[in-house]
């Protein structure tokens, strides 16, 4: 299939969007230890804003929604709401071993099992927490990803994936 | 800095009520019954000098629901007001009126376990998501997740 050649405009915005990621952290019930990662992100030790990673308060903003713990029912409609406010093209890291697969709140009453059943995930970040460093690695991937996406026109080309997840180490990382 | 609270002092003001105990150091327990609390809550905010409820901790005895009032003051001690309500019949006077702070407590009771307060102002959800089956109770140790029913959360149709 032969993509029409993209214009100036749409290739100046391809490349600030894969220059500069802003984020949006999204806790749906996790207990605080992955959103101090995230400050230990923000904080001048690894200082993600110098690779122009950009964390925001509003997903209206933002190009990739971090979830950090595991869904519960409460949550399942508000996380559901921020993730439709964000806009295309967006992607999702479901981040730590809650993001997973509920990590050891598995099978509870008020806890949905799994993030995709609630919003689709792109990259999952494992950890309990994730290192800092880690994050990162997931925030590139979902990077790589969208130049991918970019190349395929769309994420179809990825819909045979779905039911495989994508692990942050199957990617390269390019720019560190 | 006022000294702990003696057990005698307390065992003074409080003996109408019920039996009072001490449970450990700097720990002393009030059992008396669901008739008695607000007046066993009233003399403890008053005469024994605590200024500050830590918490209300709910049991389920399996026939009955234990509830325990738990305080503190400026002389450092817990005092704990503990009663029993029946199963069947979960009803207990609300301490909103007496203790504000109270009422978030019992909202928080009211949802997981189904205690009903009487005099509550708003005695509505604070903690389950809102399309929770009204007449389930998941903190009650016979409650079992029924996989029939929908339990919320999540609509038809995402993802």
């Amino acid at each position: 299939m032969a993509t029409p050649p993209e214009s100036f405009s749409q290739r100046l915005v391809n490349w600030a969007r894969v220059k500069s990621p802003w984020i949006t952290v999204f806790n749906s019930g996790a207990c605080n230890a992955c959103d101090i990662e995230i400050i230990a992100c923000l904080m001048p030790r690894f200082d993600i804003e110098r690779f122009g990673i950009l964390v925001k308060a509003s997903p209206r903003h933002a190009d990739i929604l971090i979830i950090t713990g595991h869904v519960t029912l409460k949550q399942a409609s508000r996380l559901r709401r921020v993730w439709e406010q964000i806009p295309e093209p967006k992607y999702v890291i479901a981040m730590g071993a809650c993001g997973a697969s509920a990590g050891a709140f598995h099978g509870l009453y008020h806890i949905m099992d799994r993030v995709e059943d609630v919003v689709p995930v792109d990259v999952y970040a494992a950890g309990c927490p994730p290192r800092p460093d880690e994050i990162m690695n997931a925030v590139i991937t979902c990077l790589n990803l969208l130049k991918e996406d970019l190349a395929h026109g769309g994420k179809e080309w990825r819909q045979h994936l779905s039911g495989t997840k994508i692990e942050p180490d199957e990617q390269k990382d390019e720019r560190i | 800095m006022t000294s702990p609270l003696a057990l005698d002092f307390v065992m003074e003001k409080m003996k109408e009520y019920g039996t009072v105990e001490q449970v450990r150091q700097n720990r002393i327990r009030i059992t008396t019954t669901p008739g008695n609390v607000f007046n066993a809550i009233k003399d403890v905010l008053g005469p024994i000098g605590c200024d500050r409820l830590v918490t209300i901790s709910t049991v389920d005895n399996g026939t009955t629901f234990g509830l325990i009032y738990n305080f503190i003051g400026p002389h450092r001690t817990v005092v704990s007001v503990a009663i029993e309500i029946p199963r069947e019949n979960p009803e207990v006077m609300s301490m909103s009126g007496l203790l504000p702070p109270a009422g978030i407590y019992e909202r928080q009771i009211h949802d997981l376990f189904g205690i009903v307060f009487l005099g509550h102002p708003g005695l509505k959800r604070i903690i389950l998501n809102e399309d929770w089956p009204p007449d389930e109770f998941p903190l009650r140790k016979d409650w079992k997740k029924n996989p029939d029913t929908n339990y919320g959360g999540v609509k038809e149709g995402w993802s």
